[in-house]
């Protein structure tokens, strides 16, 4: 198995780089297939590990390997999973064939800026950057070395950092050049803290080293000024990356300028960094600070809760939408981590997931959706749901997940989050209850106005700046039949044509996982369950939750 | 007396000594070669003299440094010849090479950056045919090489009359080799007289060097004589310090200092105004802080390959030389005067960042940019233990190869006119050559810090050596300006990789194979250092400084 | 190590006066004077290291100093012009009086520090022998290193300057009267027939141009009375005596100038 995690973290950058080569050699398709190609290998083999995974094995990681990397510094490049890692890695093998092909493979994938040739770039030079993505990804979430895990955690932004500068919208110097900045910034603030930590180790260890269990061993002698401090440098730049609240500017920026795919994986699983540290270096390695400073990160999270379903009702962007819609749903993920109980935890695990799929879709949607209408404006569309109705229940199924409709994944993770931070922190829990009913408002609203009622808006009706996009997607001889019996709407229709075949199966992997974890979220929660459990012993705070879910 | 014994009283050890010998006699040798070689035969037989030199003393380091032979002073205490000292020489010669390298290239410019008569040359390309310089000047699209065109143009129009290739100064070979030999014998000297000797012989020949590009004559030469006057001036402190650091212990020798600051108790007045004196005049050299108002102006006016020379090894020796000073004469004395120097590494870490934000000249910003930088060492510096040691050891090779590769890579973007040294000169310069905007993206990533590039891992072990030694300011205060910095070092990527070019914006030129091969140099180091450190981290922890 | 009264009296007098010759050099808006002064410091120098039983060290000084090297000074003085002197204008505003603030500032911090430690004996002992071979021993053996490399500082300094000022123009191979023709009538930028004598400052050498007298009137004796019309007609549009038609001739004589200069320079 811990082969296979090697080759987990290879294949992706070897993938990259032949479609790169391939790119760089002017064949694009082919770079594309190949590119899909790799993501589905890649996805083929998460799901052997997944089974080889063993729920009931003693040992924290499973499938751990370590290379001695720098020696003078202690630090070995070692990974090995455990079971909240497995299921990002999972989530990650999921979304990236389904981006590449989303952008690929369908027509309905957005225009990307013209290159030096005035031509839009290819979509080859995407996909490697994407594989690229995922294989440091996939090296960040299996890093047992916190080395290993900081550096990831930089080199990450540089794939991101062009996908959104290359491939993004109209001001996506802007937003990729805040986007490096603010994790930059964070991440070197989260420097001094790796560094402070690994000097603690050398003065109380020993040796120093960046082992991920020599230092939770270290835990327990650190006194609780110097946990704070370091605590501190880790959880400033975790809270960029999440993003909580005051530190979120860069999101909806980065989020709407990304194109759509890229914007699919940076929300859905490249902000998810930031809360999968909150659970694996600072509640473990800074247990005291943790529970010391728990207060601050819950007000955080229960002003992004409801600060970020605000103002997302208030947004007339679809893109920027989405963003703050996980904003607030990050809101929830940090409440459920610090609340402390087994309950939360896992619900939080498990909300990591579904959020992933459940933005993933509504990404897609919206990106479907731009792509008809050239605009994600919320205004410029009206009534769509009568010209294109599959891409309206689509959209519907996006955002009941989104809201965390019962029967959906997110309802899940939800409900456990609540429920586990009930005991501990009611007054918390109660106003982030408040938030469900925001979201319920902001998505219903979003819905209401661009996707009922007659057929209204700039991109649906006028001549947009979609019109011609429109016309190319719906051409083919099929459309003739329709002109005749309905003139007007016909011309409309025209400029309108609902999903593909090629688009529904993209977004049917999706749907299909919203409902199978809406209903049956078990495989996962067993997989993560583990992970809570010995996350929960290392913070060493009782379980305010009893075994059979009763509050004690 | 016999030779044998003189030479044994002195402690020649002409092992431990070799490549000191070696690149001073080389020098010697280039400048006889000057007098007697022919004209059109100098320039080739120069740069393989130059180059053999450097290389055979960098491989007596490393067979001295692997063989095992312990550290020794020699020449009756002047010299200390020890694990970092070696360290040390080792990357001053290995960056030698494409500094060398680098300075020989005539390929990016016609007749080089040292022809000795741009108007000439000028002249004689004119006379062979106007159109086909013009040509280039106005710039092609992407990747052609001036200097083919001239010399198309030249086989084109020249009819019976061979135009002679342009001269260059090859006299900038010897003054590399006197100058990297006054560096080598810096950064090991063991008292201070030999220290300032040693500065003065590695500073006459770069103030000279800089003021050698004809072609922007002004520029450069007013680079000269800023650098010349500031340096005197800077030598002048370093005296005034040593002589008051004689009257102190009554003697120069740094071991001898560390013993009188130890002895019985008396004033310590003398001890740190001498050592502020002296420090001053290193500082100045190592352009840190409050005392690098030279730095900016010299390195846009100096020619590019001398700039890269000595960003890279001038930094080197300097800071071989505070570190030696710090550690073996004022290592005992440390908590007194450490206070005074963190203020100086906080101011050269804010200036270098905050006036490197406001520069709109690639240049500049580089040199401010190695104002920051020095900061940082600094910060290793301060942390008198072994891990600040290497840590600092290694930030110099590390930093040093990646300026180099900036900077050979600065002089490639040419608008019609010379360098692009401007900012707005590299808008869009990922379209127009791809594979130089992919390196300096690197470098620039490197300066910046970001993992898996040599930056980091030098910042990582300077900052860790700092706050393992009780400097949480310090190292708070470097990674606020690091982030900073990143600021200007992306702004230069944005403008490259997504801005449209300017449709006549400078063009590319196709670097010849020396400046290849040291960009190349340049930027695996860069990587090497980034991805697998370790060797370069043991050799550089392998000792300490012989007191 | 006591001081005897006459050294002590012969501090007193060479001190102040070594100090008036530094501040002398300094402050004289002279060049000459500035190296006078200069010489004074030195010489006092040179008798304070005698008093001190340096004789050796004294005498060198004066010679080398003063005999050798300020004599150099003077005499490149002489060749650049003695009238050659900065200028006094204050490119930033209060920097003279920073200046003079901060200079002062440390040189009271210097002499304090010096002061302070004057009391407390230094740890520097006479040396044993002689005064020349106390001299040579450290030379050549305590400071042989310092001492071989300022020669590398010598050799450095000899190629620069000759670097520095035999750079101007490469000596081309000499040019033949027939290879000069040949060049003038196949150049393209050449113009054919005699160019105006050195000297003579003309933007045209045709006969429609007329010739300039030094106040930049026309003189009447040049204007051709065959085309006095085209000439009239010219000279009123005063700009249009360098246009680009003239670019050629314009060029030649610019080069002419350049070339001169720098022979010039030579001599």
């Amino acid at each position: 198995m811990s082969a296979l995690v090697i080759v987990l973290v290879l294949l992706p950058l070897v993938g990259a780089t032949v479609c790169g080569v391939l790119v760089k050699g002017g064949r694009d398709a082919t770079a594309r297939s190949a590119g899909f190609a790799v993501s589905l290998v890649e996805l083929v083999l998460v799901a052997v590990i997944w089974g080889l995974f063993d729920p009931s094995a003693p040992t924290r990681f499973q499938g751990e390997s370590s290379v001695e990397w720098i020696p003078a510094f202690g630090v070995s490049f070692a990974l090995g999973l455990d079971g909240i890692a497995l299921a990002m890695i999972a989530l990650l093998a999921v979304l990236v064939p389904i981006v590449i092909a989303y952008t690929s493979f369908t027509r309905a994938a957005e225009r990307f800026p013209d290159g030096p040739d005035g031509e839009p770039r290819g979509a080859g030079g995407f996909v490697a950057l994407m594989l690229s993505l995922q294989g440091v990804l996939v090296a960040l979430f299996a890093a047992t070395d916190v080395f290993v895990f900081y550096v990831m955690f930089e080199v990450m932004l540089v794939p991101m950092y062009f996908i959104i500068g290359r491939f993004g919208g109209a001001r996506r110097q802007y937003a990729a050049v805040k986007f490096f900045l603010y994790s930059f910034l964070g991440g070197l603030i989260m420097l001094g803290s790796v560094i402070g930590i690994y000097v603690a180790s050398g003065t109380r260890l020993g040796a120093a080293t960046f082992d991920w269990a020599e230092l939770q061993r270290l835990a327990a002698q650190l006194p609780e000024s110097t946990q704070i401090f370091l605590f501190l440098g880790f959880f400033a730049a975790f809270a960029i990356k999440a993003p909580l609240v005051p530190l979120h500017t860069w999101l909806p920026d980065a989020g709407a300028q990304a194109p759509i795919g890229g914007g699919v994986i940076l929300v859905g699983v490249l902000d998810k960094v930031g809360v999968f540290g909150f659970l694996r270096y600072c509640l473990p390695l800074f247990p005291l600070a943790s529970q010391t400073l728990a207060p601050l990160v819950l007000v955080l999270s229960v002003i992004g809760v409801l600060y970020g379903a605000l103002l997302a009702a208030m947004q007339t962007d679809m893109k920027r939408f989405v963003s703050y819609t996980s904003i607030a749903h990050f809101g929830f993920i940090g409440l459920g981590i610090f609340a402390f109980s087994q309950q939360s935890v896992a619900g939080s695990a498990l909300y990591m997931v579904n959020h992933g799929i459940s933005t993933a879709m509504l990404f897609l949607v919206v990106g479907m959706l731009a792509a008809r209408g050239g605009s994600t404006q919320i205004a410029d569309y009206g009534g769509v749901g009568k010209i294109a109705p599959v891409l309206a229940g689509l959209f519907l199924v996006a955002g009941l997940t989104t809201l965390s409709l019962p029967g959906t994944n997110s309802f899940v993770s939800e409900f456990l989050v609540l429920l586990g931070s009930w005991p501990r922190e009611p007054v918390y829990t109660v106003i982030a209850t408040v938030g469900i009913i925001f979201a319920a408002l902001y998505v219903l609203w979003v819905y209401q106005r661009t996707m009922t009622g007659p057929l209204r808006g700039e991109a649906v009706v006028g001549g947009g700046p979609g019109a011609a996009t429109a016309r190319a997607l719906a051409g083919g001889p099929g459309f003739s039949d329709t002109v005749d019996t309905d003139p007007p709407d016909a011309t409309r229709r025209a400029r309108f044509g609902d999903l593909s075949g090629r688009e529904i199966g993209v977004l049917a992997p999706l749907v299909l996982l919203i409902f199978l974890l809406g209903f049956f979220p078990q495989p996962v929660l067993d997989v993560i369950n583990p992970a809570v459990s010995a996350t929960m012993s290392e913070v060493g705070v009782a379980d305010p939750v009893g075994p059979n879910g009763v509050a004690r | 007396m016999g030779s044998q014994s003189f030479s044994d009283a002195l402690g020649v050890d002409y092992g431990a000594l070799a490549p000191l010998l070696i690149v001073l006699g080389g020098a010697c040798v280039s400048v006889l070669l000057e007098a007697v070689l022919p004209r059109v035969r100098r320039r080739s037989v120069q740069l393989v003299f130059s180059l053999a030199v450097v290389v055979v003393a960098l491989a007596a380091v490393i067979i001295r440094a692997t063989s095992g032979a312990g550290d020794v002073v020699v020449l009756a205490g002047s010299l200390s010849v020890d694990a970092p000292g070696l360290f040390l020489w080792g990357t001053l010669l290995a960056l030698a090479v494409p500094s060398v390298l680098m300075l020989a290239d005539r390929s990016v410019e016609p007749g080089g950056v040292f022809v000795a008569d741009p108007e000439a040359l000028a002249e004689a390309q004119e006379r062979v045919g106007a159109g086909s310089l013009r040509s280039t000047s106005s710039g092609l699209p992407s990747g052609t090489g001036t200097d083919t065109h001239g010399v198309v143009g030249r086989r084109g129009g020249a009819g019976p009359e061979p135009t002679t290739p342009p001269e260059m100064h090859t006299e900038i070979f010897p003054f590399v080799l006197f100058a990297l030999g006054g560096m080598l014998a810096f950064s090991a000297a063991n008292d201070l007289l030999t220290m300032f000797v040693a500065l003065e012989v590695l500073s006459l020949p770069l103030y000279l060097l800089c003021g050698l590009a004809r072609r922007r004559r002004l520029l450069s030469q007013e680079a000269a004589v800023k650098y010349f006057l500031l340096g005197a001036f800077a030598s002048a402190f370093f005296l005034y310090g040593v002589a008051l650091l004689y009257g102190y212990a009554g003697s120069v020798r740094l071991a001898d200092i560390a013993a009188s600051a130890a002895g019985p108790l008396r004033s310590d007045a003398l001890l740190f105004a001498g050592l502020a004196l002296l420090v001053v005049g290193l500082m100045f050299k190592a352009s840190v802080g409050p005392f690098h108002t030279w730095t900016p102006d010299v390195y846009q006016g100096a020619p590019t390959p001398v700039t890269a020379f000595m960003a890279a090894c001038t930094k080197v020796a300097a800071f071989g030389a505070i570190l030696r000073v710090f550690t073996v004469a004022f290592g005992t004395t440390a908590l007194e005067w450490r206070g005074v120097l963190w203020a100086v590494a906080i101011a050269s870490m804010v200036i270098g960042t905050v006036l490197g934000i406001t520069q709109t000249d690639l240049k500049r910003m580089v040199a401010y940019s190695s104002v920051a930088h020095a900061g940082f060492i600094l910060i290793g510096c301060l942390a008198i233990t072994p891990a600040g040691l290497s840590g600092t050891l290694f930030y110099l090779l590390a930093y040093g190869f990646t300026t180099i590769a900036i900077l050979g890579l600065v002089s490639l973007v040419r608008s019609g006119d010379g360098e692009a040294g401007h900012l707005s000169g590299y808008a869009g310069l990922a379209q127009r050559s791809p594979v130089v905007a992919a390196a300096l993206s690197f470098c620039l990533l490197a300066l910046a810090g970001v993992p898996l590039t040599s930056g980091f891992t030098a910042k990582f072990a300077v900052f860790s050596a700092g706050l393992a030694d009780g400097m949480a300011p310090l190292v708070i205060v470097g990674l606020v300006c690091s982030a900073i910095a990143a600021f200007f070092y992306l702004r230069v990527i944005v403008l490259m990789y997504f801005s449209d070019p300017a449709p006549d914006g400078p063009t590319v030129s196709l670097p010849g194979p020396m400046t290849t091969v040291a960009i190349t140099l340049g930027v695996a180091v860069t990587l090497l250092l980034g991805v697998l450190p370790t060797a370069a981290l043991e050799w550089a922890g392998a000792g300490t400084f012989l007191g | 190590m006591t001081t005897t009264i006459g050294e002590a009296i012969g501090f007193w007098i060479l001190g102040p006066v070594a100090l008036a010759g530094g501040l002398g050099m300094v402050f004289s808006r002279n060049a000459v004077h500035s190296a006078l002064w200069l010489v004074l410091t030195m010489l006092s120098l040179g008798v304070i290291y005698m008093l001190q039983a340096a004789p050796f060290l004294g005498f060198t000084q004066i010679i080398v100093y003063t005999g050798a090297i300020m004599m150099l000074f003077v005499f490149v003085l002489m060749m650049v012009g003695r009238d050659a002197s900065d200028s006094v204008v204050e490119v930033l505003r209060g920097q003279r009086v920073a200046a003079a603030v901060l200079g002062i500032g440390l040189a009271g911090l210097m002499i304090g520090a010096v002061a302070q430690s004057v009391g407390v004996p230094l740890a520097a002992g006479a040396p044993s022998g002689s005064n020349v071979g106390g001299l040579g021993l450290l030379v050549f053996q305590r400071y042989l290193l310092a001492f071989e490399l300022t020669s590398a500082l010598i050799i450095t300094g000899a190629v620069g300057a000759m670097v520095y000022t035999f750079a101007g123009r490469a000596k081309s191979k000499a040019i033949t009267q027939k290879e000069r023709v040949a060049e003038r009538l196949r150049g393209p930028l050449e113009k054919f027939g005699s160019r105006s004598g050195p000297g003579v400052f003309a933007t045209a050498d045709s006969v429609a141009t007329p010739a300039l007298l030094p106040d930049g009137s026309v003189a009447p004796e040049s204007l051709s009375a065959i085309i006095e019309a085209t000439a009239r007609e010219r000279l009123g549009h005063a700009t249009e005596l360098s246009r680009p038609g003239d670019e050629h001739d314009t060029a030649a004589h610019s080069h002419h100038a350049e070339r001169g200069e720098i022979q010039g320079s030579q001599t």
